[in-house]
Parts: C-alpha cells; structure tokens; sequence
C-alpha cells in the first residue's frame, strides 16, 4: 500500500518533469541525488548499525574519479559515470578492510580520518585535483551511440531517476536476501553471529564497499550535473549532514533515507532563501528527531499507517526503561 | 641561521600549539571515559569560549577576567545540555545517539553564534603583561606562547593529580571504569556524569579563549580544531587522560614541523599518523579496544 503510493508519487514526478521549471527541475534533480547518498549509507547505520562519520569519502571519491573519467578520456556520460564507480570501488576494498578491524565508535573515527586524508590528498596532488580551485568545466559527452538525450536537463533528471530506482530495488534485494540476515544478525548482535560460525568481519567488509559503491555513484551523478568539484564534497560536514539524513528519515528502511535526503535538500533550498535561521531550524529539528522520534519519519509513516501495532516489541525496550 | 637554534624555537612553538589542543582534547578524553560519548559540539563549545572571553575582555579591559568568565559560562551551557538531552538518552545505549545529539549542538552552536556576534572575526589584544618577545638561541619568541606553555603544563600537572590525588578524582576513574558499580555503592553517578561534561567543556572553552589573541575569533574555528582534537584523542587512546598529553604534543609537532619540512603533505601528515596508530593499535596508544 505505502510502496503503491511511493510509486505513484514517483511516476507522476516522471509525467511532470517535462512541464517542470528549469530551476524546479534542478532541484529535484539535486535533492534525488542526495537521496540516493542517504541511502548508501543506509546499509551501514540501519542495516549494520556501523556508524560511519566519512561517507563523505564515498561521495567525492565518486565525484572526482567521475570528473577525471569526463574530463581526460571523453567517455560517453554513462560510462564515464559507471568507469567513476568503478574506480570508487576499488579504492573502496582496502579502505574498508581497514575500517572494519574495529567497530562502533573507533569505525566512525576511522572512516572520518579516510574522509578527512582524502581531503588532504586533494590539496596534495594539486596536478590532478586542481588542489583548492577544485575542478571546473567537465563536460557531459554524448551518451552510448550518439545519444545526447542525458545531456539536457530533463534527460539527466530520468537518468538520475533510473540510477535511484533501480539502486533502491538492488538494495532492498540485498536486504532482503541470507546475505542482509546475517548484515542485521551483526547489528543486533555481532558476538552471537561469530558463536554461529559466521565471519562477520568479512560481512562487514562487503556490505562498507557495497554503501561506498551507492555513494561513489550518487557522487559521480553530481560532478556532470555540477560542471565541477570541489574539496569540500570530502569534507566532515557533508559526512554529518547525510548522517542526519539518514536518522531523520529512518534508519534501516531505505525508502526513509531517500525521503530524508529529498525532503532536506528541498527544505534547505526553500527556507535558506527566506530565513537566515535555516540552519539553527535544521539543527533542532535533528536533535528533536533523536531524543523524541528515533524511528525517522518513515518509521513514524509506518507506525500510522500500520493496522495492527506490530511495532510493539521495537517500543518495549524503552517503555521498560 | 644555526639548525640547533631553529628546531628550539620551532619546538617551543610547537608546545604553546599542543597547550591549545590539550584543553580541547582532555575534556573530549575526559567525557569519552565517563559516558562513552564522542562530543561532537566539542568545537563549537571551544568556539563559544573564543567569543564569549573576547567580549567580555573586550567589555571589562581585563582578559584575566575573560578566563575566568568564559569557562564558567560555558561550563553552564555545557552542563543544561547534558541534563536536558544526554541525561534522558543513556539508557538507549545507543552511541550512534550521542553522535547525533552532540552534532546537532555543534550545528546549533555554530548558528546561534553567527546570529550572536556577526560574520566579523573578533580580535582581542594579548594583556600587557604578556606582551613583547624574548630571545631563545638567536630567534625572538613571543612572550604569549611562553605563557601558553606554562598554563598548559600547569594544567595538566593538576588535572594529572587530581585524577589521581583526590578522592573526586577516584570517584571519576572509577566511573569510566564500571559506572553501574559505583552506582550500587550509593555514588550519584548522574552528578559525576554532569560534573565531568561540564568541566569538559569549561577546559575548552578556557582554550578557545587562550587561542583568541593568536588566531582571533572567527567561525569556523570550531570545526577546524574539533577534528585536530579527534585525531589527539584517537592517538592517545579515548579515555586516556595520559593519552590527550601525549597525542596533543604528537599532532603538534607533527603540524608545525610538518608544515615547514612537508609542506605539500603537512595536512594529510596528521591522518596518516593516526591510521597508523590505529591499524597498529585499534585502541590507541594509552588505550585499552573497546
């Protein structure tokens, strides 16, 4: 019933997108992007319950190596896009075996210092980077056999549209499967899946490279849409700010992520412009999510919505606190 | 100029910069050990401290005035946050919500500040008495810094002996060590909890005010140095009072001999010296894994 209306809600998007403003377009465009970073790192903090403070990392990786995919070797957009991820990834494996030799709150200090060293390593290599300038003018070469339908503005948002569907339906098959078992066998508790034989570090592994690979490809679906990068896309902010995200639209839902990031940017957008107090709006509203609302506004559309209270035994423990 | 001179003055310099960061980063260890949280508002609250001394230094004249006032304040806002939002969230056991709530307080902090006093940075003058310059092996070296060092040592000289002297310094070693224990022997643990949050962040905000004649008050310092607290804090072993000593001393002279031996590298320096303390071990070096 709730997934009719969401795909009802995301046709009617697609039928209206031709009629839509040039500035509504891009807006949207952004705020689906952003969604999609939510919900990459979904995986991690609902799913895993590993609380990374760097996803950040995931998003520029993708942002940059996408960048220098368009700007040196004039791939076709697609491929420059999917060449972007491919690179993130890679450079994804290591970091995140490192990452997982611990949990909790050391996990979130070392994915941060990832973040934080790729943010260095911008200004390092400033040969390659453009160090500070970050890099400008990157082009949206035709797509696969002379397409050039993504290179306008309504073409990219159904491609950002299709990039988002289809991310959705891989995530969720991954949640969904043994493999997403064990992913929440280790969120509820890590010691019990290792007694059953699992080796949850490798579980671990895989499900960090899986969400920097979502990131990495809503990172490298900002750098055409943007025109250029720069450093701050690595910066511990941007890190905070989609954790948030992922909190305030639920964690461990993915639909909730997506409508956190959508939502937010959206939001953003539209008071920024009207109140200064935009960000100090932002910031209770955050702490007001976790002290009162910690299932995220998707939790609480499921709460609602929901005939019979099946959410029952998730309120027991803090009633009995 | 003669190398000997050189790496003197340059590790003087480096000292009075880890003075700085162990007022930050003792409060950050301080309130990891008690509660198991990672204060992310830590910055701003070092933040805060600038702005608050720097005004009322600048209100009254006096910038003994201003350390003394700005901490107090601080330490307050520190302590109604601890008791309004953290207090109501140890049971959920959940660090993924300290995180967040601390965070939030960063972004409201920052804002409020923004709203409070301006984008302007604010400059205060260093009091006359500490003023000037002296001469160490052939190179001028503020007064300023000197005294940065001796505040900083002092400081943790007593902080060192009180953790380890007195009978509330065991109360606090005693509760980051098993607080439900100390709880069932009759200590209120929720005093300690707000006690220790509160002067956590008083320390900070007692370095944000030593820091305001350096580096002026402006925004965005929060966020700067909360990260170089992070990385102390991590290399030392979070929790670990000994700890914040030796990562404040490491990250400093390793940013201020970075920044003249390294200096495309300098900033990546700091990461690479606490993923490899980590890698090596994941608790840092005074720290014990969780």
């Amino acid at each position: 019933m709730r997934r009719l209306a969401l795909a009802a809600v995301v046709a009617a998007l697609c039928a209206a997108a031709p009629f839509a403003s040039p500035f509504t377009l891009t807006l949207l465009i952004e705020a689906l992007i952003f969604g999609l970073f939510a919900m990459s790192l979904d995986l991690m903090v609902g799913y895993t319950r590993l609380y990374s403070f760097g996803h950040a990392a995931a998003y520029g990786l993708g942002a940059y190596a996408t960048a220098l995919m368009l700007l040196h070797f004039q791939l076709p957009l697609p491929f420059g896009i999917l060449a972007g991820v491919a690179l993130s990834v890679a450079v994804a494996v290591p970091i995140a075996w490192v990452c997982t030799k611990s949990t909790g709150v050391s996990f979130a200090m070392l994915t941060l210092a990832f973040a934080q060293l790729g943010y260095a390593m911008l200004y390092r290599f400033k040969d390659i980077t453009g160090g500070s300038d970050g890099i400008g003018g990157i082009p949206r070469p035709p797509g696969p056999f002379g397409l050039a339908v993504f290179q306008g503005k309504l073409g990219y948002f159904y491609l950002v549209v299709g990039c988002l569907a289809g991310s959705y339906f891989l995530c969720r098959m991954l949640v969904t499967s043994p493999f997403g078992a064990v992913l929440a066998g280790i969120r509820e508790n890590d010691a019990k899946m290792r007694a059953l034989g699992y080796n949850t570090r490798a579980y671990k592994w895989a499900v960090v490279v899986v969400a920097y690979g979502f990131g990495s490809l809503a990172g490298a679906l900002y750098t055409p849409f943007a025109g250029f990068v720069a450093p701050e896309l690595f910066f511990w902010l941007v890190s905070g700010r989609v954790l948030i995200m992922v909190i305030v639209g639920g964690a461990g839902t993915l639909i909730g992520p997506i409508i956190g990031g959508v939502f937010f940017l959206i939001l953003e957008h539209q008071l920024s412009e009207t109140t200064e107090l935009w960000p100090l709006i932002f910031g209770t509203v955050f702490i007001a999510f976790v002290m009162l609302a910690p299932e995220g506004i998707w939790g609480l559309v499921r709460k609602y919505t929901r005939a019979k209270p099946a959410r029952a035994e998730a309120e027991a423990p803090r009633a009995a606190a | 100029m003669n190398l000997a001179g050189f790496i003197l003055a340059q590790s003087l310099n480096a000292l009075s910069q880890a003075a700085v960061l162990f007022f930050i980063a003792c409060g950050l260890t301080l309130i990891f050990g008690i509660m198991r949280i990672v204060n992310f508002a830590h910055g701003g609250l070092f933040m805060l401290g600038a702005y608050v001394g720097t005004s009322v230094a600048i209100a009254t004249g006096s910038f003994w005035l201003a350390l003394i006032a700005a901490p107090l304040a601080v330490g307050a806002v520190g302590a109604a946050f601890e008791r309004t939002f953290l207090a109501r969230l140890y049971v959920r056991q959940d660090a993924g919500a300290y995180l967040m709530v601390t965070f939030g307080l960063a972004i409201i902090l920052a804002e409020a500040i923004r709203l409070a006093w301006g984008a302007q940075p604010l400059g205060v003058a260093i009091p006359d008495r500490l003023r000037g310059i002296i001469i160490v092996g052939n190179q001028p070296f503020p007064i300023y810094r000197v005294f940065l060092i001796a505040i900083g040592a002092a400081a943790a000289l007593a902080l060192w002996q009180f953790l380890e002297r007195t009978r509330a310094g065991l109360l606090v070693r005693a509760v980051s060590q098993n607080a439900e224990m100390v709880h069932a022997l009759g200590t209120d643990v929720q005093m300690v909890r707000t006690g220790v949050f509160a002067f956590g962040c008083a320390m900070a905000a007692l370095g944000g005010v030593l820091s305001a004649p350096l580096v002026t008050a402006f925004l965005g310092m929060g966020s700067n140095v909360i990260i170089d607290a992070f990385v102390i804090v991590i290399i030392g072993g979070m929790g670990s009072f000994a700890g914040s000593i030796v990562g404040s001393l490491l990250v400093a002279f390793v940013q201020v001999f970075g920044a003249y031996y390294f200096e495309d590298l300098a900033l990546a320096l700091m990461y690479l010296l606490m993923l490899a303390v980590l890698i090596v071990r994941p608790g840092g070096m005074l720290g014990k894994e969780e």
